[in-house]
């Protein structure tokens, strides 16, 4: 009889400590900045991808998640700066452990994580993103790719004055 | 070679033409000569290097592999450059390991050569498998002190269709134009300029149109040289690379075949000292899209009876209705094989048993291209037992005091064999004599002498040899001596008749160098009319006994007789003596008649294709047989010398079966056992028949008297390119780009004689067809006109149904 | 002080039309000849090696030696080949020696080739001097006229024939492989040694290559003989030399004195500094050769004495500076030299050089820092001795001896202070 009572005290005390249940996906809860969500493929200002096709995001990934493979930029079809750029580009997010090594391996600062975390799906095809998946959405005055270089005459000009042609492009 | 230092032996012994040294305070002897680079490497210790390679001269250029010497207790004042200085008796060395000053010249040319490289390593195709990267992370500063301006260029430059160049990761090492001048002797690429604006470069308007200019990518020690293929594909870290054997030439060069995510991404020269040291040629190093292509058959094919077409069926399917087929035409009028020049010896050994068991009959040939039976006398008589114990090797040529090439262009047929023969002529072991038309790139960079004469009239210049150049015969009488013949002496009546009198008087071994790399080994494997496996005679009976208890069948089931060649199997379907036909891998534009091919084709009761990708063959057949690609199985090839060159499978599971498999199951349909399941059965079922007894050949063939061409008409001189409309060479635009000018050519006289412009056009006309070309003048023989036979719009056999040293009409102008 | 001596070399300078034949054999030219002629070539040789006359391009090598060198009766053809591609900075005494005497060294050439076999010999001029070359081409063709050169010179059965060949102005030329392959029609780039010229040179065959003021001395000993060589200047390095004084001196020019002699007396001859401003720096053989001071006013210069006090005789090419010269600025011109000049062979020299005229240049203007002090001397020691040919290290030796003297001017480019540079515009 008492046993059951102090049962229930258990039961009742708890019903007014703070709730710690997720109420995911009521409500989605705001992750820390620094969390390691689903990768993005950045690009410069005038919408020109970032990514080079180096491969060094592959190289560096601990879990094989990271397919690329190399283009080469034409005068009739750039899609970056310089003389390459990924023409493919695959995460498998079935192999990705979130470990950001791929971030650190990035010699263009083109890939970084975003904060989303949803990355389930009910198929394996579909947890393989693409580049086109991946790729970060057109901000104003970006141009889809391929186009001209916008911002200067060669690759030069867009990563040593980088900073001042994204704070002039903000503008 | 050196020896290793013992330890506990006190004295090292120096052999004759040695030397002892110390190397870092290690005794060691090495012969006379010897760099010190490579001493040292021999023990172990790697000195830094970029512009020293041990096939080129050396340079000295770059300077990274500076050492501290000591000669006879003196130290030398500088630190010597370790890839250029020999070894020497009493030398005392310090390398980096033990010498301050060594490792600190080695690291101040390191921190120089990186001042104006550029810092693009990841967009660089070398980047992870570069030796200067490498080097530069072992051994370089982790900052630099060059606060400066880096010299710049445009890049990247196309110095030919393949090449691309830039200028700015260059390091000046000079491997490249060292290569291009002493190995390929195609200096089409020299340094400009000076100081720190030196450069590599090409002349205006002469692209580096090389054969080899592949090589020179691959020995880059930076990324300045990349090819226009391999651009961007892929990582190092990424590829996996597999061992494996050209299926190209008949050189069978080693190779390393990078791929990855199941499709081959470049190839790269193996390392072979017997073969082909550490050089391939661009064919054999670009050309290997042909397998992904998008037209590759990848199911079984059979045609429907109802619409007339070819279309997709299981295995089970077409493997039945080709059995049935096989069998029908088998016991109508009997099935001839086709087997073409390409095939593994495994493959081609499935086919000859195949045609022996299955289809009870001699009627298989492997020679998809002009013959005669003149070959097939030389070769099963004689060169179906050389190998490289008794037979003309690499190695042999370079020894060789002399070579006479008979109906051979080595360059374009054999391009392993032409570098051997640069190499012993440059050095001045090897005197070159070249029997043919005119003086092409190979005479002039062999430093090798023409020996002209009329397409077709080879034989009476052999004939001849003893009475008008004394001094060849001479100098193939001496010890070593070799005469290579090439495939076009079977459209040369008496050739192989005159070679083998010339050898019996010289004593000059003799090797016979085909086009394709399955041409040896099919002839070993007895993909002829007349021979089984190991060069056994079929009309002989204790062999055919032999074979027959080795293969378990009934005694006296082989069939005796010898039979028809291509041109006999051919004419036979075309005029119904054979049912049905087995094709596997020939082009019938590449026979001496593909008018006759396609008659035969669209005549034959039946005809079963195992085929890579669609053709004029499978346009025919009743039923289509996809089978791999060289990359996608194993086996061997028999290179010209007749050494087995074994490959292993590079791309695993993509389900593509070998012709021996096909064969195989197919074979059980018709209720016979090859015993060819894998390659791998297939060899050793080969090896339990081993060889045969040679039977010797009795070749009498007389050298035809040659009749003037008549008015307006010229005798045909024409041999294959090494790049050209070869089907193996498709999807390959980069590589198409650097084949030599499609042009006629002729004499000043002969052009006067047409009334042909220098730099117009001149047309060829047989009553088959015509073609139209720009002309060139060279010094052909007067009377004769020379064209590529396959590339571009010139299809000398398609459209002439011509070859070497037939009468072709000759006019001025565009028609 | 004016030297006593009877000039040598330059003694027809001042003779009307001295470059004429007829001048030649007025003054007691062509009269070598015979006498070389009549006696054995190994004779010359050994008589060369008595005279003790050491190569005046710039190493001293001795020049009897170098003959000797050359392999007799190995059936190959023998070639001399006359270096005069005079490039080195400051250097001007066998482009004058060639206008004013072109005959000497023709004489010279004839005797050489002689005493060493050799039946073909080439004069490899740098090609700017094309008034010079002209004048060359003129005397060849009058000792051709005159039996001197050609077949059968002068009845003794010795056939030469002789070629003038102009370079394109490559200062890498003036290294003997280097213009033994741009002679052969190749890029001017040094080879590899060994096989020396003496061995293996032009074609691949035994070939002396020397200096015109050392061929153009043969001659003289020929007729002097060895023991009055051996009169002038100092024990190991005998005989006259002609001095080129260049830069702040009253009376620029070339003095032949005999070796030995020092700036003091060549200065006395050339009537001291110019202005009197006083002496700050000087070059003993251009600018290759390590800078001197006034502290070295009296240092012997001959091969030994040069060597001694720090520095090289090199070609006897003065530069003199005065006190109005920013030593760095000096340094910044003389290594934009080298840079443009480099052959870009060998990384050391086709880099180094490249990255020494930036850091300069950025001293110069005022925006270095003392570290690029030990930069610049850092980087010279992984130039020098490391270098494919000698230029690499002749590349450095302003810098590294101008650091050396003179290291408070670098200093004080670096004091962001005082950015006025002594002299940048003299």
């Amino acid at each position: 009889m008492f046993e059951s009572l102090k049962g229930f005290g258990v039961t009742f005390g708890t019903m007014f400590k703070k709730v710690v249940t997720e109420e995911y996906p009521e409500v989605k809860k705001v992750t820390a900045p620094r969390f390691h969500g689903r990768h993005q493929l950045n690009r410069h200002p005038d919408g020109l991808e970032k990514c080079v096709g180096c491969e060094l995001c592959a190289w560096a990934c601990p879990a094989d998640a990271i397919f690329v493979e190399g283009g080469d930029n034409t005068e009739e079809a750039r899609y970056s700066p310089g003389e390459r750029y990924g023409m493919d580009y695959q995460i498998n997010y079935l192999r990705c452990i979130g470990c950001g090594l791929c971030i650190e391996a990035c010699p263009t600062r083109s890939l970084t994580m975003t904060n989303e975390y949803e990355l389930a799906d009910d198929n394996r095809q579909d947890l393989i993103f693409t580049k086109e998946d991946l790729l970060a959405p057109l901000l104003p005055g970006m141009e889809q790719p391929p186009h001209p270089m916008r911002l200067g005459n060669n690759e030069t000009d867009y990563y040593v004055n980088g900073p001042q042609l994204a704070k002039e492009a903000g503008q | 070679m050196t020896i290793a230092p013992d330890k506990n032996s006190t004295e090292l012994v120096v052999p004759e033409g040695h030397v002892k040294l110390v190397i870092d305070g290690v005794e060691v002897v090495a012969p006379k000569g010897e760099l010190l680079i490579r001493t040292a490497e021999r023990l172990g210790t790697v000195i830094p290097r970029f512009c020293d390679h041990p096939l080129l001269e050396p340079a000295g250029a770059c300077r990274q592999c500076l050492v501290e010497v000591e000669m006879g207790g003196r130290p030398m004042p500088k630190p010597q450059a370790s890839c250029t200085m020999t070894v020497a008796d009493g030398m005392v060395v310090k390398t980096q390991l033990t010498s301050p000053v060594a490792d600190k010249a080695q690291q101040g040319v390191m921190e120089l050569l990186l001042i104006n490289h550029p810092l693009d390593c990841p967009i660089c195709d070398k980047g992870g498998e570069c030796p200067l990267q490498n080097q530069a992370i072992a051994h370089g500063r982790s900052d630099s002190r060059f606060h400066e301006h880096k010299r710049t260029f445009p890049k990247p430059i196309n110095i030919s269709t393949q090449v691309l160049l830039d200028r700015e990761r260059c390091v000046l090492c000079q491997r490249c134009t060292r290569f291009s001048a002493q190995i390929a002797g195609d200096p089409f690429i020299e340094l400009l300029e000076r100081g720190a604006q030196q450069q590599i470069g090409v002349a205006k308007e002469k692209p580096f149109q090389s054969y080899f200019s592949g090589n020179t990518i691959q020995i880059c020690p930076v990324g300045a040289l990349t090819s226009a293929a391999y651009r961007f594909r892929a990582r190092p870290f990424d590829l996996v690379s597999t061992p494996s054997v050209c299926e190209h030439c008949s050189s069978g060069c080693a190779e390393r075949t990078d791929w990855r995510r199941g499709k081959v991404q470049r190839k790269l020269a193996g390392d072979d000292p017997q073969v082909n040291e550490e050089w391939i040629c661009d064919k054999g190093r670009f050309a290997f899209r042909y397998a992904t292509a998008d037209d590759r058959i990848t199911r079984p094919m059979v045609r429907d009876a109802e619409t007339g077409e070819l279309r997709e069926s299981s295995w089970t399917e077409a493997l039945q209705v080709a059995a049935a087929g096989l069998l029908a035409a088998r016991d109508a009028n009997g099935v001839g094989v086709l087997t073409g020049g390409r095939l593994t010896v495994e493959d081609a050994y499935a086919y000859s048993k195949f045609a022996r068991i299955a289809l009870h009959t001699n009627d298989i040939d492997f020679r998809a291209r002009p013959h005669s039976a003149e070959e097939l006398e030389f070769l099963s008589g004689t060169t179906v037992f050389t190998n490289p114990d008794n037979g003309v090797t690499f190695q042999g040529i370079e020894s060789a005091p002399a070579a006479l090439l008979v109906a051979f262009e080595p360059e374009e047929e054999a391009p392993i064999v032409f570098l051997r023969l640069r190499k012993s002529a440059r050095k001045g072991t090897t005197k070159v004599f070249h029997l043919g038309q005119f003086t092409t790139p190979a005479v002039e960079k062999t430093f090798g002498t023409l020996l002209a004469c009329v397409p077709g009239a080879e034989a009476n210049a052999l004939n001849a040899l003893p009475d008008h150049a004394s001094d060849v015969v001479e100098l193939l009488g001496k010890p070593g001596a070799v005469i290579l013949v090439g495939e076009r002496a079977a459209e040369i009546p008496g050739a192989f008749t005159a070679v083998a009198r010339l050898a019996e008087r010289t004593g000059a071994k003799v090797a016979w160098i085909p086009r394709r790399a399955g041409e040896r080994g099919a002839l070993a494997v007895g993909a002829t009319p007349n021979l089984l496996p190991g060069g056994r005679h079929v009309a002989n009976t204790a062999a055919r006994t032999e074979v027959e208890r080795t293969w378990g069948v009934e005694e006296g089931s082989l069939p005796a007789n010898p039979g028809r060649d291509t041109t006999g199997i051919l004419e036979a379907a075309a005029n119904g003596q054979l049912s049905g036909l087995v094709v596997g891998g020939v082009d019938p534009f590449d026979l001496p008649d593909p008018a006759l091919a396609e008659k035969a084709l669209a005549q034959a009761g039946f005809v079963v294709s195992l085929e890579l990708r669609p053709s004029a063959v499978t346009a025919h057949a009743d039923v289509v047989l996809p089978i791999a690609p060289a990359v996608e199985k194993s086996g061997s090839y028999l290179n010209w010398e007749g050494r087995r060159r074994e490959f292993g499978t590079t791309l695993e599971g993509t389900g593509a079966l070998p012709d021996c498999r096909v064969l195989d199951t197919l074979a059980v349909e018709m209720d016979a056992d090859l015993f060819t399941q894998t390659p791998a059965a297939a060899a050793a079922d080969l090896a339990r028949l081993g060889e045969g007894a040679p039977s010797g050949s009795s070749l009498n063939v007389a050298a035809p008297l040659q009749s003037p061409a008549g008015a307006g008409k010229a005798v045909l001189a024409t041999w294959h390119r090494l790049i050209g409309n070869g089907s193996l060479q498709v999807d390959e635009p980069h590589l198409a780009g650097t084949a030599r000018p499609v042009v006629a050519k002729v004499a000043e006289a002969t052009a006067q004689q047409f009334g042909l412009e220098t730099g117009g056009y001149v047309t060829v006309s047989t009553e088959r067809g015509a073609i139209t070309l720009p002309v060139e003048t060279d010094d052909l023989p007067e009377g004769v006109i020379w064209l590529p036979t396959n590339s571009g719009d010139v299809t000398v056999r398609a459209t002439l149904g011509a070859g070497h040293g037939s009468i072709v009409s000759v006019s001025g102008g565009k028609s | 002080m004016v030297n006593p001596l009877t000039p040598v070399l330059t003694k027809r300078w001042t003779e009307p039309r001295s470059w004429t034949i007829e001048t030649y054999e007025r003054t007691g030219g062509y009269t070598a000849l015979p006498k070389a002629l009549k006696a054995h070539p190994d004779q010359l040789i050994q008589q060369c090696k008595d005279s003790g006359l050491r190569g005046r391009g710039g190493a001293g090598f001795p020049t009897g030696m170098k003959w000797g060198f050359i392999p007799q009766g190995d059936g190959k053809p023998h070639y001399l080949v006359i270096n005069a591609d005079e490039g080195e900075p400051g250097t001007c005494k066998d482009i004058p020696l060639m206008m004013a005497d072109p005959h000497s060294l023709i004489e010279g050439v004839i005797i050489t080739s002689y005493a060493i076999r050799a039946n073909f010999a080439a004069i490899y001029v740098r090609g700017e001097v094309l008034h010079c070359i002209r004048r060359l081409n003129a005397a060849v063709k009058d000792a051709y006229a005159k039996g001197y050169l050609g077949k059968d010179i002068l009845g003794s059965g010795f056939d030469l024939d002789v070629v003038i060949h102009a370079g394109a102005g490559a200062y890498i030329c003036g290294e003997e492989t280097a213009l033994l392959d741009s002679l052969e029609g190749r890029r001017g780039q040094p080879r590899l040694k060994p096989p020396f010229p003496a061995t293996s040179g032009l074609y691949a065959s035994p070939t002396v290559v020397n200096n015109v003021e050392t061929i153009a001395s043969v001659p003289f000993i020929v007729n002097g003989g060895a023991d009055w060589f051996r009169e002038m200047g100092r024990d190991r390095s005998p005989g006259p030399k002609i001095y080129s004084l260049s830069g702040h001196v009253t009376n620029p020019g070339q003095y032949e004195a005999p070796m030995g002699t020092t700036l003091r007396q060549l200065l006395d001859m050339a009537g001291g500094m110019k202005d009197g401003i006083p002496l700050k720096f000087w070059t003993p053989g251009g600018s290759s050769t390590p800078l001197f001071t006034a502290e070295h006013l009296d240092v012997p210069l001959d091969f030994e004495g040069a060597a001694e006090a720090g520095s090289m005789l090199g070609t006897t090419a003065l530069q003199i500076f005065n006190e109005t010269v920013s030593v760095p600025w000096a340094v910044m011109k003389w290594t934009e030299f080298y840079k443009h000049e480099s052959c870009g062979k060998c990384t050391p020299c086709r880099e180094g050089t490249y990255w020494l005229v930036q850091i300069l240049q950025r001293m110069v203007a005022g925006n270095g820092t003392a570290s690029d002090i030990d930069t610049l001397l850092d980087v010279c020691d992984n130039i020098l001795g490391r270098s494919f040919c000698a230029l690499g290290d002749g590349a450095v030796s302003p810098i590294t001896s101008g650091i050396k003297y003179f290291k408070d001017e670098f200093l004080a480019l670096c004091d962001q202070n005082s950015k006025v540079l002594a002299g940048a515009n003299a």
